[in-house]
């Protein structure tokens, strides 16, 4: 029963809690790695081509004889920040035109419901792509594609949990007792989107690393010699017979930060 | 009625994303577009300016967008893809190729799926919160987090490299097919056997389903005649809202596995800048996702009668 | 022969003790009849004789049936074979107990095919005959529950509870959420079970159709047996103080009211109201007059319009046709609202001190103006630090009573206020929106399916028929089902 306060963290589920600890690991490596061993992502040395770990390069070198280290660093800031940017965006677009649509309804929101439909039936990463083909550098083409693709789930997410809490009589009472909309969405409306938002942006999030990673590994992601996760795994997948754990690298490093995404969503989906 | 009609307006809304997107793409084409798309129809030895300047006119690239935009839109409306910008067939001739390679993956995996994740899922939500729910969910969370691509790598260097029982590549004979389908039917699987275990525990907790038992049914013949038709509604839902996730993966796994269907040329496509094969591959997908949809939105009407949820 | 034998049963939560050991007998022809409120264990009662328990709980005793001797708590397998065959449950909402997506013929054939093991042909004609018994048509085999009535759905569900032939019925709060009409209706129904010499014993906070059912009693207080005895000789002279004052709870012997002012001022008044919802015509042409510190009650069956009437007068629904003329002076809070499940009423997640502090500050309310409510209405200033969730029925209708008399009110809309709570609290609540009538001279406009507390407060009366089509009936009670 959760009828006292759901104070964080203490009444996190485990799972949650343990997603959050993964991610600040992860995130812990990404932002303080190349502090504590200074180097360079892009610098080569064909001498150390899959070389074994040593002080400058903790996990070994790749086949250009570059630091898996600061390479995974570097891509471990890269799509998290990418996809967060996502994120956010998409989530303020979702909320504000989900909550429009719920309290205006008529055609303002049937219009909304009509293009997140369509986008609904378009595979993401189709969207990604051509987004990608249209707008000048990569990371800016993954923001905006991804952003486009996003905002529908929150959007009807917000939408859903809106209209059925417009309509409840709470909502009713406060508004017979002469509270106007800004008490009503603060009272009633956010603690029932937020914890939603939360679940969401996980999920999206995740949905989203995975994305960038995909079409890296089909090589019409990030461009080589950019440190990227799939990028780092098509890169050294000719070469695991003589360097499996180079090419494990990437790969655990990948799961890891899934991994805590999806637990810090939580079990519910949609 | 109703569904059929919202589906249409989903249809058309679809063509019109689709028609924009690609629009803009093709406006935003390095170089000049009308003479790669004029030595793509005729090509490059019978290029000519005076070629070019047909096409240039033929699509308006070179005025006002505007036109062009509806131009572009009324052959998207009459299904005149026209031309790869690669290989000069026609689109149509193309997808026609490839989409058979494709649907035959897609259903391969999702038939896989079926067999693997709504058995598992019924049978924990039975007992939610009992051991198996608990290992369930572990396991699901895992596979959740591991991308399809990667999942594919997985099972190529295990299955194919390293232990040498299928082929890690490659198209034709029913072992090519394992591969590929297991890779996509794990993710799927990991998800829609939550979903089936959501529904499956909230179905058992309801008062009809303990008053089956109270008219005297066994447990087996109370999941036979109740909890099996229950969780096939919101089981329907799922997978018909599940087809993006599977053409996402169809597209990037076809690409490592070599597999010649719609997804591969789709990359290529976007590789090549091949508008026309980009929108005509785009616009399939788009209608087969509201296609499946609508089948499942009718399947759902005759088993729930209670109609507009 | 006794048909059905307890003894001792017993039933705790680890350490602690839920219900009291219980012994009863249950004898053919002769109804018995378990009375208690919310929380005094009679369901815990039902569910240890059925063999239903939750794991989590423990259980001790013995039920014996015939010549079979079963621990409660344990021999599980043992109880599931007695359903259908031996005992038969009577849900307690029935269009909840029925398949959604099954036809309802098909769901009495189930029993008879799969549990007397008839032959599938067969089992759709015996099927067809038990509907046909409770005088539902063919066409109630073919139909799905959502396009039954609730009484229709009512004899569905214990056609198909009884098909598997079992002599003794269990009926498990067979009124909740019914009007008076209903109520009648199923305790003619659970008589008609007894006919051919079964067992019938019910479980219910309903004193008015314990009265009816009649037969032995036994009453429950907090896990303990209160009192016991035939149902009529309890009622015409109760020995246990509890048992006093649940009967005198009873609407049917409140005190008669005090006369009201004779003629107040008019705060709202109806003008040939007509009121419509998803396209049916609720109440047509309907005049109105509400005044000051008397109260009107509303009665009706279930989706006859009583609820849309409120909204129509608070202002929140639009007629169409006629008008609702507020006074003058009126502001426009003057107008406020009580709900039948409070708990929906307040912000879910919020403490209920912060909810009515928020109203305070809003409406400029004196200070220790909550206190002085808080006191009046008997409630614990230590409730405002907890959730809406996390007290009872009866102090948050209390609270949702106060929240909205911090408004400064001259007009309380109260939809079936009480519907939910036990006798006692019913009357207390009651009694205190009386007071408020009476001192403040605030006008209440009180809707509730039970004709005997309406007629014992209201000064004046509003009763709407039955609305056309049956289906309305069950939409409406689609809503109180959350419990």
């Amino acid at each position: 029963m959760t009828t006292f306060a759901n104070s964080l963290p203490l009444n996190m589920p485990l799972g949650r809690a343990m997603g959050a600890m993964v991610l600040a690991l992860v995130a812990g490596f990404a932002l303080l790695g190349p502090v504590l061993v200074p180097g360079d992502p892009f610098a080569q040395s064909l001498m150390k081509s899959l070389a074994g770990p040593d002080a400058g390069a903790p996990f070994g070198y790749d086949h250009l004889g570059r630091s898996l280290w600061h390479r995974l660093a570097h891509a471990l800031r890269l799509s998290p920040a990418i996809a967060l940017a996502a994120v956010a965006t998409a989530g303020a677009a979702g909320l504000i035109l989900g909550t429009l649509a719920a309290a205006r309804g008529g055609w303002v929101e049937r219009l909304l419901v009509i293009l997140a439909d369509a986008l609904m039936a378009l595979p993401g990463l189709l969207l990604v792509l051509i987004v990608l083909a249209i707008m000048p550098g990569t990371a800016l083409g993954f923001w905006a594609g991804l952003s486009l693709v996003l905002w529908v789930e929150f959007f009807r997410l917000t939408r859903a949990a809106t209209r059925a809490t417009l309509t409840s009589p709470a909502v009713q009472a406060s508004r017979l007792l002469g509270f106007r909309a800004a008490y009503v969405f603060r009272t009633h409306l956010w603690p029932e989107i937020a914890p939603l938002m939360l679940t969401a942006a996980a999920f999206g999030t995740a949905t989203t690393i995975m994305g960038i990673a995909a079409l890296g590994f089909v090589s019409v992601g990030m461009r080589a010699p950019t440190p990227e996760l799939g990028l780092m795994m098509v890169e050294l997948l000719p070469y695991w017979r003589e360097a499996p754990m180079a090419l494990l690298t990437p790969v655990l490093a990948t799961f890891t930060l899934l991994l805590g995404l999806t637990l810090l969503a939580g079990g519910q989906k949609q | 009625m109703n569904i059929l009609i919202s589906r249409l307006a989903q249809a058309a809304t679809v063509a019109l994303l689709v028609g924009a997107a690609t629009f803009a793409m093709m406006r935003s084409l390095p170089g000049d577009a009308a003479w790669r798309i004029a030595a793509g129809r005729y090509g490059y030895d019978n290029v000519n300016t005076a070629a070019a300047d047909a096409v240039r006119e033929e699509l308006g690239l070179g005025g006002h967008w505007f036109p062009a935009f509806m131009q572009w839109m009324g052959d998207l409306l009459r299904f005149d893809f026209g031309v790869s910008l690669v290989s000069g067939q026609p689109v149509i001739a193309e997808i026609g190729h490839q989409l058979g390679a494709s649907l035959w993956l897609a259903l391969a995996a999702i038939g896989l799926s079926l067999l693997i994740g709504p058995p598992l899922g019924i049978l924990a939500g039975l007992r939610a919160g009992g051991w198996l729910d608990r290992g369930l969910l572990v396991v699901s969370t895992g596979v959740k987090a591991i991308p399809q691509f990667l999942m594919a790598l997985i099972l190529i260097l295990i299955l194919s490299v390293q232990l040498g029982w299928l082929p890690a590549a490659g198209y034709g004979a029913g072992r090519h097919f394992i591969l590929p389908a297991l890779a996509l039917a794990l993710g799927l699987a990991a998800v829609n056997a939550r979903i089936a275990r959501d529904a499956m525990a909230s179905i058992a907790a309801m008062p009809f389903y303990q008053f089956a038992q109270w008219k005297g049914l066994s447990r087996r013949q109370v999941l036979w005649r109740h909890g099996l038709r229950n969780v096939s509604v919101p089981l329907l839902t799922y997978l018909g809202l599940q087809f993006v996730m599977l053409v996402e993966g169809v597209v990037v796994i076809e690409s490592i596995v070599g597999w010649p269907g719609i997804g591969h040329a789709l990359v290529h496509a976007v590789f090549a800048r091949d508008v026309p094969m980009v929108q005509g591959t785009a616009l399939m997908l788009g209608l087969g996702f509201v296609l499946v949809n609508a089948l499942i939105d009718l399947a759902v009407a005759r088993i729930d009668p209670r109609g507009a949820r | 022969m006794t048909l059905l034998q307890a003894t001792d049963i017993s039933v705790s939560d680890g350490a602690t003790r839920l219900l009291d050991p219980v012994s009863l007998r249950l004898e053919p022809g002769e109804p018995l009849i378990i009375l208690g409120e919310t929380g005094s264990g009679k369901s815990l009662l039902a569910q240890a004789i059925m063999g239903t328990l939750p794991d989590s709980l423990d259980a001790a005793g013995q039920v014996s049936i015939g010549t079979r001797h079963l621990r409660a708590g344990a021999d599980r397998a043992a109880f599931r074979r007695l359903w259908g065959r031996e005992i038969a449950v009577l849900p307690q909402e029935p269009w909840l107990s029925l398949d959604p997506l099954m036809r309802a013929g098909a769901q009495v054939a189930d029993a008879h095919r799969l549990v007397r093991g008839l032959p599938r042909a067969e089992a759709r004609q015996q099927a067809s005959a038990d509907l046909a018994a409770f005088g539902l048509g063919g066409a109630a085999m073919a139909s799905y529950p959502h396009e039954l009535s609730g009484g229709m759905a009512q004899r569905v569900a214990i056609a198909a509870a009884r098909a598997g032939g079992a002599p003794i019925v269990i009926a498990d709060e067979p009124t909740k959420g019914l009007d008076a009409a209903r109520r009648d209706d199923v305790a003619a129904l659970l008589l008609g079970e007894l006919g051919q010499g079964g067992g019938l014993m019910v479980i219910t906070h309903d004193l008015a159709l314990a009265r009816m059912i009649g037969g032995r009693l036994i009453v429950l207080r907090e896990g303990a047996v209160v009192e016991t005895g035939m149902t009529a000789d309890v009622f015409a002279n109760p020995k246990a103080a509890y048992t006093r004052d649940l009967i005198a709870a009873d609407p049917e012997h409140w005190p008669a009211r005090e006369t009201a002012a004779s003629v107040g001022q008019t705060v709202l008044r109806a003008q040939g109201l007509t009121l419509s919802r998803r396209g049916q015509v609720l109440i047509e042409g309907l005049d109105l007059t509400l005044q000051r510190g008397r109260i009107l009650g509303v009665t009706g069956p279930s989706g006859c319009g009583k609820s849309s009437l409120g909204d129509a007068l608070l202002g929140l629904l639009p007629p169409d046709a006629g008008q609702v003329i507020r006074a003058p002076e009126l502001a426009p809070t003057a107008c406020q609202k009580l709900y039948q499940d409070p708990v929906a009423a307040f912000a879910r997640k919020r403490s209920l001190g912060q909810s009515l502090a928020d109203v305070a500050r809003l409406h400029r309310a004196s200070a220790g103006q909550i206190e002085t409510l808080l006191a009046r209405l008997r409630l614990d200033p230590a409730l405002l630090v907890r959730r809406p969730d996390a007290v009872s029925g009866g102090e948050l209708q209390r609270l949702a009573l106060l929240r909205a008399m911090l408004a400064r009110p001259r007009f309380l809309f109260a939809d079936e206020p009480t519907s939910r709570l036990d006798p006692i609290t019913q009357r207390d609540v009651i009694m205190m929106l009386a007071g408020f009538a009476r001192e403040e001279g605030l006008s209440i406009a009180l809707v509730s399916h039970d004709a005997a507390l309406i007629a014992k407060v209201a000064d004046d009366m509003q009763q709407f028929a039955q609305p056309r089509p049956d289906t309305a009936g069950l939409r409406d009670s689609g809503k109180t089902m959350v419990a």
